[in-house]
């Protein structure tokens, strides 16, 4: 539940603009580094583990509505430049498929590269307090603690955006409006579609509509002063209830997301940690590499660092 | 998700679809998701969604294929749908947006091969990233199919049973981090075999050209036209909301014209 599973066109347009500018400096500044710091060689490394996550990300645990990321196991294994690089592949790929939205590919993008990024530091942070033989707890709590913030992360987005259709988006979403008429014999045959349609016939309330039958039926009576004040009241209502709406779905998709989420972040945090685990065992070069390599000799079976 | 299959139908079969230039679709597909982008109106986003399937058919890409991954968003927007939407129909508009974008975007999949869907973005980001996407993409394949086999042993040796979720995750947890090993080692090999052949840090593509010139022009104006009815039904929503079952009826026509077509072939 890490990225964001929103459609094209729920959230606003500054906010997923935004979220492409931020994805497109932060990858286009981590493919100059990773150049510079001639790190092309791990360009395959790169590529596959972006694949193991791709492939792990597109199976997904139905009851829950949840996929496993191994995000934590891609940033400790790339480090954090590469680690924003598979982000952004991992979501291309993604949204090409049709799994996530094309507009919110830059915020996703984000949200993945914090969770790998997030995943490394507090790895690395609390291997180096509790050392390499606690590989297993470390790597559960990193991944726990990654997924949560994360996912903290998500519903920050999901409120600054607005969720669902508000007054601000759903201009063209008003049941009350949508009939089926004749627009050659001005309503020679009109079927109302949705509830409340037959009460509009021959007002024109332009785009302030919102399906309050009641209210619109007796406005017929009311003189044109009192039609004012009338409609000022009513825009103020609709902003108050526009305003109670967007708390409350808010607070609805935060409770959905830290219900289900928990059983992901755990089925997650012991999949990493076991899988870490046996990586450290088999293959300990891949994951204490580079600056992180002992200087003693190394256990049998250890081909080293692909470095 | 069947990467396989997915590439079969982009580098083989026939059609318009695959004929049109890749540059063509990827323009039509965003004109597409700006129309789903724009429009809250059902009918309207029922409109574009048939419109896409009857594209589907006219290309003769495999239905099944098609909506099977473009329904896979629709159980994560239920649950958005689910946790968000004030009603009914704004959970409703909000899957029918997440299947329809999902849909545009699995047509062009299904009917380009990788090269060329990922050649714009390797043009515009540094060589590295572009490099990265198109070897990831070739290395979904092996690893897909690897994991696959590898699952089907160990349930062969009864190491995935029901009963034991724990043991579950632990066994597939080794399979993960077998695989993992398997595929640092394919990697050092793939660059190893790179390096020798030539690779010197930038793989390049050559774009396709178009074979249909009319398959491209369909595409197009097929796409301006969702564009401007969906822009014109969310700008003058309260004058055209009552009539958007208009919108349908021509999304429905080409629907029922591409299906005789198909079954007259």
């Amino acid at each position: 539940m890490s990225h964001l599973h929103i459609p094209d066109g729920v959230l606003p347009l500054w906010l997923w603009g935004l979220g492409w500018l931020v994805a497109i400096v932060a990858v286009v500044a981590a493919g100059v580094i990773a150049e510079r710091a001639d790190i092309r060689r791990r360009v395959p490394l790169l590529a596959v583990v972006s694949a193991l996550m791709l492939v792990a990300m597109s199976s997904e645990i139905i009851p829950i509505a949840y996929h496993v990321n191994l995000t934590v196991i891609g940033g400790v294994l790339l480090g954090p430049v590469l680690s924003i690089i598979a982000a952004f592949i991992v979501e291309v790929v993604l949204a090409l498929l049709g799994h996530g939205g094309v507009t919110v590919l830059g915020l996703n993008t984000v949200v993945i590269a914090a969770e790998m990024l997030l995943g490394w530091a507090l790895f690395r942070g609390l291997i180096a307090i509790f050392g390499r033989a606690r590989v297993r707890p470390v790597a559960f709590v990193a991944t726990v603690l990654a997924l949560a913030a994360t996912t903290t992360m998500l519903v920050g987005i999901v409120a600054l955006g607005g969720v669902g259709a508000s007054a601000r988006e759903s201009g063209a979403l008003d049941p009350s409006t949508l009939r089926f008429e004749n627009p050659f014999a001005e309503g020679v045959f009109t079927l109302g579609l949705f509830a409340g349609g037959h009460e509009h016939e021959g007002e024109d309330h332009g785009g302030e509509d919102t399906g309050h039958e009641g209210e619109h039926a007796a406005e017929g009576e009311h003189e044109e002063a009192g039609h004012e004040a009338e409609h000022e009241h009513e825009a103020e209502h609709e902003a108050l209830a526009s305003d109670s709406h967007e708390e409350d779905a808010v607070r609805r998709f935060a409770l959905v997301v830290y219900t289900l989420g928990p059983i992901g972040w755990v089925l997650e945090g012991l999949l990493t940690a076991w899988v870490l685990g046996y990586v450290s065992r088999v293959r300990p070069g891949l994951m204490w590499g580079g600056r992180w390599a002992r200087s003693g000799g190394r256990p049998p079976g250890d081909e080293g660092t692909v470095n | 998700m069947d990467v396989s299959a997915i590439d079969r139908s982009a580098t083989s079969g026939t059609g318009p679809l695959r004929a049109a230039s890749p540059r063509v679709k990827l323009a039509a597909l965003g004109l597409v998701l700006a129309a789903t982008l724009v429009s809250w109106n059902i009918l309207v986003l029922a409109a574009i969604f048939l419109s896409l399937l009857a594209a589907a058919l006219w290309g003769r890409v495999k239905l099944r294929l098609a909506l099977g991954l473009a329904a896979y968003p629709a159980v994560f927007a239920l649950v958005f749908a689910f946790a968000s939407a004030p009603d009914l129909m704004t959970a409703t508009v909000i899957v029918v947006k997440a299947v329809t974008s999902a849909l545009a975007a699995v047509l062009v999949v299904l009917t380009t091969p990788y090269p060329q869907v990922f050649a714009p973005i390797q043009r515009v980001m540094p060589g590295i990233v572009g490099d990265a996407l198109l070897m990831t993409y070739r290395a979904i394949f092996i690893l897909a199919e690897k994991f696959s086999n590898l699952l089907r042993a160990i349930r062969l040796r009864a190491g995935l049973r029901g009963k034991s979720a724990v043991r579950s995750i632990r066994v597939t947890a080794a399979a993960v981090g077998g695989l993992l090993l398997y595929s640092v080692d394919l990697a050092q090999r793939d660059y190893d075999i790179m390096r020798i052949r030539g690779y010197e840090g930038a793989l390049r593509i050559t774009p396709f050209r178009s074979r249909s010139r009319k398959a491209d022009v369909t595409l197009v104006i097929g796409s301006v036209v969702l564009l401007g009815a969906s822009t014109a039904w969310r700008v003058e929503s309260s004058a055209l909301n009552p009539y958007s079952w208009i919108v349908v009826l021509p999304a429905l026509a080409a629907l029922g014209l591409t299906l005789l077509l198909r079954k007259g072939e």
